[in-house]
């Protein structure tokens, strides 16, 4: 699979044509797809059509747009016109299919890109292995024993697996980064209302952040950049003006000030995650470490803001349906729903706290590393996992790291070890860093991320399976 | 807190206010998830707050449409 740049620039400069792309790309998704189980819904006609107006536009000298004839797919909670949205869930398979396709796909369909189809995820976003009891776990195709990591299981595993060269995922309490660590690509989660998420299945509207992956960082400027704009159908998205990265790539990181995130982030997990921390300081110079304050309790405050969230949202078929819900999400909604409203409100109360206390970190510092997820991915089907000589839950766990950073929405970019073999991960299996940024710089998480691609010591590992 | 919590007694007290009916058979699972909950309120509830820390979540009254 050829990056979405290379295949945007090819197709404009008429030596592909979009159709042919498209119906290398459904070819290699009806051979390969069963082999990790990250489609659930291939919009082949959808496809054709998109492909057929690119190739139309070119013909008759028109721009097709930059992502002209590269092809995508989505989590399964976009909605796409004409497709019923999921959201991983079987109570959603009888609904009507989606009349319109949600904002972002929108935005990709006018920049000439051709969606494929729709995504495995968690039920309803609640999770971070995509073991989907009603679809089928989604396999990792760095060791097809694994999980994906969730819950943008499915669009990592499309992109890590080169089925397609972007998608686009979720992210509440670590949906983009933990899956984007386990299967070794690149992952953003922007700015909490940077890119609006009106036409997606919402799970915790307080924490919930829509976002692309893709293999290389110009694949992922590329989508960014098309992406963003001003949607009044979004009540969390700021308006502000676009600001593209794309252009930025080049620019040298000379000046930016670095740090490694301690305490909470130094401990809690195995040590290739500290390891690929390492290596990345190493890279940008960083010796600076520093703590994020009661990062802990922010990890607690978002995991009650959404059971409560979650739990209302699917409030009418908790109390009809409850059996319909996958088990490993039915119990925590249904204990979600009776969460006391002072532990809710407190963990509100206690984010607005932190976020205030953390943003004073960004006057001394501009970028924070942190460790994306705690350990490689685990086996599907397992259940606990060693972490200090103590057993823990190894699904809840694998967040422990990005909850506490999208608790108060801070841009994030998920980078992969390049190498993961060298530093020592299990099996050299994937693992990837948290760049954390001030919000809406976005731009210097880009920098920053081309900067590490540049020296060999960021980049998306080949599968081998 | 979470050692005074029964989280069964609860559940079975809070479910009707809702009108959630709730399957014995779900129990065990509802019950550990309230008893992770409270674990994690109680992490929340150690960090004094304020009465000027207010919720995050701000409402907002009207925008002005992007342009």
């Amino acid at each position: 699979m050829i990056s979405a740049a290379k295949t945007a620039a090819a197709i404009r400069a008429g030596k592909f044509r979009a159709a042919e792309v498209t119906e290398r790309a459904l070819a290699g998704i009806a051979a390969r797809n069963a082999t990790t189980n990250a489609f659930t819904e291939v919009t082949t006609a959808r496809a054709r059509t998109e492909a057929a107006a690119v190739d139309a536009a070119i013909a008759a000298g028109r721009d097709p747009g930059p992502l002209a004839g590269v092809p995508y797919a989505v989590k399964n909670l976009f909605d796409l016109e004409g497709v019923t949205t999921l959201a991983g869930a079987a109570i959603e398979k009888d609904r009507p299919a989606a009349a319109r396709d949600a904002f972002l796909v929108r935005q990709l369909r006018a920049a000439g890109g051709v969606c494929l189809g729709a995504l495995n995820m968690d039920e309803y976003a609640y999770g971070f292995t995509t073991e989907n009891h009603h679809y089928g776990p989604c396999r990792n195709p760095h060791d097809l024993t694994r999980v994906a990591g969730g819950s943008s299981g499915g669009s990592a595993v499309a992109v890590a697996a080169g089925l397609v060269p972007l998608t686009l995922g979720s992210d509440t309490n670590g949906s983009i980064r933990v899956p984007s660590s386990l299967c070794g690509i690149f992952g953003l989660k922007p700015t909490y209302g940077r890119l609006s998420r009106a036409g997606s299945y919402p799970f915790v509207g307080s924490l919930d952040h829509l976002g692309p992956f893709a293999r290389d960082v110009a694949d992922l400027a590329l989508a960014y950049d098309a992406m963003q704009g001003a949607d009044p159908e979004d009540p969390a998205q700021q308006w502000r003006p676009v600001d593209p990265v794309a252009s930025l790539l080049d620019q040298d990181v000379q000046g930016l000030r670095f740090a490694v995130a301690g305490g909470h982030f130094a401990r809690n997990g195995h040590p290739e995650a500290f390891a690929a921390v390492a290596t990345v300081a190493r890279a940008l110079g960083a010796t600076r470490r520093v703590e994020l304050p009661e990062a802990a309790r922010a990890r607690a405050a978002a995991f009650l803001i959404s059971m409560a969230e979650g739990a209302n949202l699917h409030m009418p078929d908790l109390r009809s349906r409850a059996e319909s819900f996958d088990p490993a999400t039915r119990d925590r909604f249904l204990a979600g729903a009776m969460l006391p409203a002072h532990w809710v409100i407190q963990a509100q109360r206690l984010r607005a706290a932190y976020r205030d206390a953390v943003l004073k970190l960004f006057a001394e510092v501009d970028v924070i590393l942190a460790p994306a997820t705690p350990y490689v991915a685990p086996h599907i089907g397992q259940d606990m996992i060693e972490v200090d000589g103590a057993m823990l839950p190894v699904r809840p766990n694998l967040g422990i790291y990005t909850q506490p950073i999208s608790c108060i929405g801070l841009p994030v970019l998920a980078v992969p070890i390049a190498d993961p073999v060298a530093i020592g991960t299990p099996g050299g299996l994937p693992i990837g860093v948290q760049l954390i940024a001030a919000p809406w710089r976005e731009d210097i998480l880009f920098r920053v991320a081309a900067a590490l691609e540049r020296a060999g010591v960021c980049a998306s590992p080949q599968p081998r399976s | 807190m979470s050692t005074e919590f029964d989280a069964e007694a609860y559940a079975k007290a809070t479910a009707p206010a809702l009108g959630l009916p709730l399957d014995p058979r779900h129990m065990p699972g509802i019950v550990a998830n309230l008893q992770l909950a409270a674990r994690m309120a109680a992490l929340v509830e150690a960090l004094p707050l304020s009465p000027a820390d207010e919720a995050a979540p701000v409402f907002v009254a009207g925008r002005e449409p992007p342009k």
